[in-house]
C-alpha cells in the first residue's frame, strides 16, 4: 500500500496535533476539570493515532493509543489528572516528536520502541482503573480504533452477520442501475463472475476519507471490476460523501477474500457484502429500487476465464492522480518556499526593470519628447510592482506564533527543573515576520528565555527578601515598529550586576581596571556578548548571564537585526531583539555624498532637516544639534565613508535624522535624490565590507549603490 | 631543479598583460570578460579592491590585479578589461587587467613549477607555475591564491 503521497500531509498534521496536545495539556495541568480541554486532547490524540496507523507507523500508533487510553480514562471521569500523569504524557509527546523527526530525516520511526513509556502508561491505566472500564485492556492490538465501546460492539456484530441483519445498512440494495450498468452486470454473471453489492463504512474519526475510499477502490480493482458506485467516483474523490459508499462489484473472488481486502484498509469501520443475482439487478434497472432479501447465493457458477467486464464505464474508474485528500475546511495553503523564492526573484527583476524605465523617463523629460501616456504607464507599472511585492511578501510572512508556541512548555519544564515558580506571559504572537527570519529566530529566543528563567528569576526566598511576588514573571512581547519587528524578552528577576560583570571582565583580562572604571553600565553589559566572556560564565557564581549570549548576538546579526539589553539591578532585565521585517526589498532614501550615492532604509528615517552650521554644538568635543528638545549627535557620513564632501564648509547642512529604538542620530549628507524602492543584493565575501554597509543595490542606470546600516552607525 | 610534470595533458589559458608581464589564467575559471565600467567604491575595504560592479543584476566585487601584486595603480585605457572569474564553490569576482592578449594552449610539460629562488615569497602564493610559449614567459596564476585573502596586511 503506497501512502508516500500522504507523507507530507501526515507530517504537517502530526505536528499540528502534537502542538495542540502540548497546549491543551498545559491548560489541563492548571484546570484538571476542564471538560473542553479534555475533549480537545482526546480528539487530537485520536486523530494522531488514526493517522499513524494509516501510515503504518506502528510504534507511534501504539504509543498514542496508550496515551489516548489514559485520556479516555480521564474523560470518563475514572481518573484524576495529577502532576504524575501530566509529566508522563509530556514525556510521551516528546517521544512522539522524536519519532516524527526520525520519520522526517530517516524515513522510518527509528529503533526506539517506546516500550518503557508504554508500560508506564499501562501501569497508569490499570493501576486503579475502575473494573467496569471497558476501554483499554479490551483492545490491545494497535491499528483497531477504540470508539465508544457500544458502537464498536454493534459494528462488529453486524459485520459478522452481513446477510441477515441490518439490510437498511446495505445501501447497495437500493441501487438503481442504468441500462448499461445492469447490462454489464448481467453479462458478467453470464460469463461466470460473481456480482456483489458492497457498502463500506469508514470510521467517523477518519480524516482522509477520500484517501481511504481510494485505497478501497484500488484494492477492489485488483480483485475485479467496479460496475457502479454510489456516490460517483468523482464525488468520492472530492470527499462528497458521508461515512459510507456503495458499489456493485464484479469479481471471481469469494466474498471473504473481498471483505478481507477491504477491511485491510485502515480506518474502515465495517463493510457489508452480498451477492447480487440477475433478477435483482434487472428489476432495479427498470427504476424500482428494490429491497431484496436474498442472502448468500449459490456459488455454483463455474469459475471460467472471462475478460473482465469491458462494459465498465470508463469514468467510473478512480483517476489515480487525483487522490490527494481535500479537507472540507481549507484555511491554510502550504507553499514550497523555493517557489516563493523564485517568485521573489522575479519581482526583484521587475523592480529593476521599472527603475530603469523611471530613470530613462527622467533623462528624456527635458527633451519633451514624451507624452503623458508614457508617464501613466510608468505609474501603472510602479503600482503593479509595489502591489506584487507586497502580496508576495505577505505570502512569505508567518506569524511569530509558530515560534512562540513551544515556549510555554519550555518554561514549565524549566520551572520544574530549577524548582522556581515562574509564569510566562506572551503578547503579540500574531506579529508576522518573513519565513526565513522565523526559521532562524527560534534558537536565539529559546536561549534568551532559558537565560531569564535560569539566571534572571531568583529563588523564592530571595524574591521575598526584595518584596517581590513569589512567582516570577517572564514576558515575551512582540510588536512591529516601522520596518522592524521587536521582540522583547523580559523578566522581573535580579537584573544584571554590573560591578560583578566588570570584575569578571578584569579577571578574564578582557578590560583593564582603568577601562572598567570609566565604562558606562551599558558598555559593561555589552561585555556579556563577548565570545570569550561566555565560557568564563559557566564556572562562575555570578548571575550567569552571558552563557552563549555571543551566539545569540551573532545569529540575530546574521538576520540583519540587533540585540539591546536593559537591566535594573534587583528589578529585572529585558533583552530587546530588533529584526528587519523583510529581507529582500525595502523602501529607501537615496542620498549623495561627494560623488557617491548611498541608500538609507526609509524605515529608520524620522525626519530630514536643514541645519545652519551655527546650530552645531559640541558635547565632549563631538558635534550635536539641538532639535525639538532632544540632543542629537551628528554623524558626518563623508568622514565615516572617507569621501570628500562636495559642499562648502559654511553651507547649511542637510541632516537625515534616523532612529534606532529610542536613540537618534543625524546623518550629514551632501544632497538628497529621493525615495526609491530598492532590491537588496549581498556583496560577496571576498571583499571586506565594513559593518556600516549592509548590502548593495542596483540603480536604474545599472550602477551599484551601497546601503547604509543605520543600526551600526547610530 | 625545476620539477617537470610528466603529465602530457594540455590546458587552455587566457593570457593577460599587466605592464610588461604576461599572466596566464586557466580558462575554466573565466566566466566572462567585460569592458571597464563604473565601479562603486566600497569604503574601508582592502586596498586592492576597487569596489563592486553590476553584472546582469549581480553585485560583483572587483579587484585590481596591479594593486594586488603591489604594482603601481591602474591607468584605465581603452584596452582595460575586467575578467569575471567564477572559481568552483566560490562566488564570482572580477579582476582588472591592462589588456587581454590571447587564448593559449599549453602542455603541462611546458609549465615549470616556480622555485623559491627566482620569486619572492609572497608572489609564490599567486603563481602556480611559469609557462613557456616561444620566447615569452607566462606566469600562470594561482587563482585561489589571488582571490583569497590569507596574509591580511
Amino acid at each position: 500500500m503506497d501512502v508516500s503521497q500522504y507523507l507530507e500531509i501526515f507530517i504537517d498534521e502530526t505536528r499540528e496535533h502534537l502542538q495542540t496536545l502540548s497546549e491543551q495539556l498545559l491548560i489541563l495541568e492548571k484546570e484538571p476539570e476542564n471538560a473542553d480541554t479534555i475533549n480537545e486532547i482526546f480528539r487530537a490524540a485520536h486523530s494522531l493515532k488514526g493517522m499513524a496507523g494509516t501510515m503504518g507507523y506502528k510504534v507511534m500508533q501504539e504509543l498514542t493509543h496508550k496515551m489516548e487510553d489514559v485520556f479516555s480514562e480521564v474523560r470518563n471521569g475514572k481518573k484524576k489528572v495529577d502532576a504524575n500523569i501530566v509529566d508522563l504524557l509530556f514525556k510521551g509527546l516528546d517521544r512522539l516528536e522524536s519519532i516524527l523527526d526520525s520519520i522526517v530525516t530517516e524515513g522510518n520511526e527509528g529503533d526506539d520502541n517506546c516500550q518503557d513509556l508504554i508500560d508506564q502508561l499501562l501501569a497508569v491505566i490499570n493501576n486503579d482503573a475502575a473494573p467496569a472500564a471497558p476501554a483499554a485492556p479490551a483492545k490491545k492490538k494497535g491499528g483497531k480504533k477504540k470508539e465508544a465501546a457500544a458502537a464498536t460492539a454493534e459494528a462488529t456484530a453486524t459485520a459478522e452477520a452481513t446477510a441477515t441483519a441490518d439490510s437498511d445498512k446495505e445501501k447497495f440494495r437500493s441501487f438503481t442501475y442504468a441500462d448499461f450498468e445492469s447490462h454489464a452486470i448481467v453479462n458478467a454473471i453470464d460469463e461466470g463472475m460473481h456480482a456483489y453489492g458492497i457498502t463500506v463504512y469508514v470510521q467517523e474519526s477518519c480524516l482522509l476519507k477520500a484517501a481511504r475510499a481510494f485505497l478501497v477502490f484500488k484494492k477492489l480493482e485488483e480483485l475485479g471490476t467496479i460496475a457502479k458506485s454510489e456516490p460517483s467516483t468523482q464525488d468520492i474523490e472530492d470527499e462528497k460523501f458521508d461515512l459510507h459508499f456503495s458499489m456493485a462489484f464484479l469479481s471471481k473472488e469469494s466474498i471473504d477474500k473481498i471483505k478481507e481486502g477491504i477491511m485491510n484498509v485502515s480506518e474502515i469501520e465495517t463493510c457489508y457484502i452480498a451477492e447480487l443475482d440477475k433478477e435483482t439487478v434487472l428489476k432495479a434497472s427498470v427504476g424500482e429500487a428494490q429491497e431484496s432479501d436474498e442472502a448468500e447465493e449459490a456459488k455454483e457458477e463455474a469459475k471460467t476465464e472471462t475478460p473482465a467486464a469491458a462494459a465498465t464505464p470508463a469514468q467510473q474508474k478512480p483517476a489515480a492522480g487525483a487522490t490527494a485528500s481535500k479537507p472540507v475546511v481549507n484555511r491554510s495553503v502550504r507553499v514550497d518556499i523555493e517557489k516563493l523564492d523564485d517568485l521573489m526573484n522575479l519581482v526583484s527583476e521587475l523592480i529593476i526593470a521599472k527603475n530603469g524605465l523611471v530613470s530613462f523617463s527622467n533623462a528624456e523629460q527635458e527633451a519633451r519628447s514624451i507624452t503623458a501616456g508614457f508617464n501613466d504607464q510608468i505609474e501603472y507599472l510602479e503600482r503593479i510592482t509595489t502591489n506584487l511585492h507586497q502580496s508576495v511578501m505577505k505570502v512569505r510572512m508567518v506569524p511569530l506564533e509558530s515560534v512562540f508556541n513551544r515556549f510555554p512548555r519550555m518554561i514549565r519544564d524549566c520551572s520544574k527543573k530549577l524548582d522556581k515558580k515562574m509564569e510566562l506571559y506572551i503578547t503579540g504572537e500574531e506579529t508576522e515576520l518573513d519565513r526565513t527570519v522565523i526559521d532562524e529566530i527560534g534558537d536565539p529566543l529559546t536561549h534568551l528565555l532559558r537565560n531569564s528563567a535560569d539566571h534572571g528569576i531568583e529563588s523564592a526566598e530571595e524574591r521575598k527578601k526584595y518584596g517581590k511576588p513569589e512567582v516570577g514573571t517572564i514576558s515575551l512581547n512582540a510588536y512591529q515598529e516601522g520596518n522592524n519587528v521587536v521582540i522583547e524578552v523580559s523578566d522581573d528577576g535580579g537584573g544584571i550586576n554590573v560591578e560583578k560583570v566588570k570584575n569578571k571582565a578584569i579577571e578574564k583580562g578582557i578590560v583593564t581596571k582603568e577601562q572598567a572604571e570609566v565604562m558606562s553600565d551599558k558598555e559593561a553589559i555589552d561585555l556579556l556578548f563577548r565570545p570569550s566572556f561566555s565560557t568564563a560564565e559557566k564556572v562562575s557564581d555570578l548571575s550567569g548571564r552571558g552563557v552563549g549570549l555571543d551566539v545569540v548576538k551573532t545569529n540575530i546579526e546574521k538576520l540583519g537585526g540587533d540585540v539591546e539589553v536593559k537591566s535594573v539591578l534587583h528589578e529585572g532585565s529585558s533583552f530587546i531583539v530588533r529584526l528587519p521585517l523583510t529581507l529582500a526589498i525595502i523602501q529607501s532614501l537615496m542620498v549623495t555624498i561627494g560623488t557617491e550615492k548611498y541608500a538609507i532604509p526609509l524605515g529608520s528615517i524620522q525626519t530630514i532637516e536643514d541645519i545652519p552650521v551655527s546650530d552645531i554644538k559640541y558635547v565632549q568635543s563631538s558635534e550635536v544639534i539641538h532639535l525639538r528638545g532632544s540632543v542629537i549627535p551628528l554623524v558626518r557620513l563623508n568622514e565615516v565613508l572617507d569621501i570628500e564632501s562636495s559642499k562648502d564648509k559654511n553651507d547649511n547642512l542637510t541632516v537625515v535624522i534616523v532612529s534606532k529604538g529610542d536613540k537618534l542620530a543625524g546623518f550629514v549628507v551632501d544632497d538628497l535624490i529621493g525615495q526609491q524602492e530598492i532590491v537588496i543584493k549581498s556583496i560577496s565575501k571576498y571583499i571586506d565590507t565594513p559593518k556600516m554597509i549592509s548590502g548593495a543595490t542596483i540603480l536604474g542606470d545599472g550602477e551599484v549603490a551601497l546601503i547604509l546600516d543605520v543600526n551600526t552607525l547610530v | 631543479m625545476a620539477e617537470v610534470n610528466a603529465n602530457l595533458e594540455s590546458k587552455q589559458y587566457i593570457v593577460v598583460n599587466l605592464g610588461n608581464e604576461h599572466y596566464g589564467i586557466d580558462i575554466k575559471y573565466i566566466d566572462n570578460i567585460v569592458r571597464m565600467q563604473n565601479i562603486t567604491r566600497v569604503p574601508k575595504s582592502q586596498e586592492y579592491f576597487k569596489g563592486v560592479i553590476n553584472l546582469r543584476g549581480e553585485v560583483i566585487p572587483v579587484m585590481s590585479l596591479r594593486l594586488r601584486f603591489g604594482l603601481e595603480a591602474d591607468q584605465y585605457a581603452k584596452d582595460t578589461r575586467i575578467l569575471i572569474l567564477k572559481p568552483e564553490s566560490h562566488g564570482a569576482i572580477g579582476i582588472i587587467v591592462d589588456s587581454v592578449k590571447e587564448v593559449l594552449t599549453l602542455d603541462n610539460d611546458s609549465i615549470e613549477k616556480p622555485s623559491s629562488k627566482n620569486a619572492s615569497d609572497d608572489k609564490l602564493v599567486f603563481l602556480s607555475g611559469v609557462g613557456k610559449n616561444g620566447d615569452e614567459l607566462i606566469s600562470i596564476l594561482n587563482i585561489l591564491g589571488v582571490i583569497e585573502d590569507k596574509e591580511d596586511e
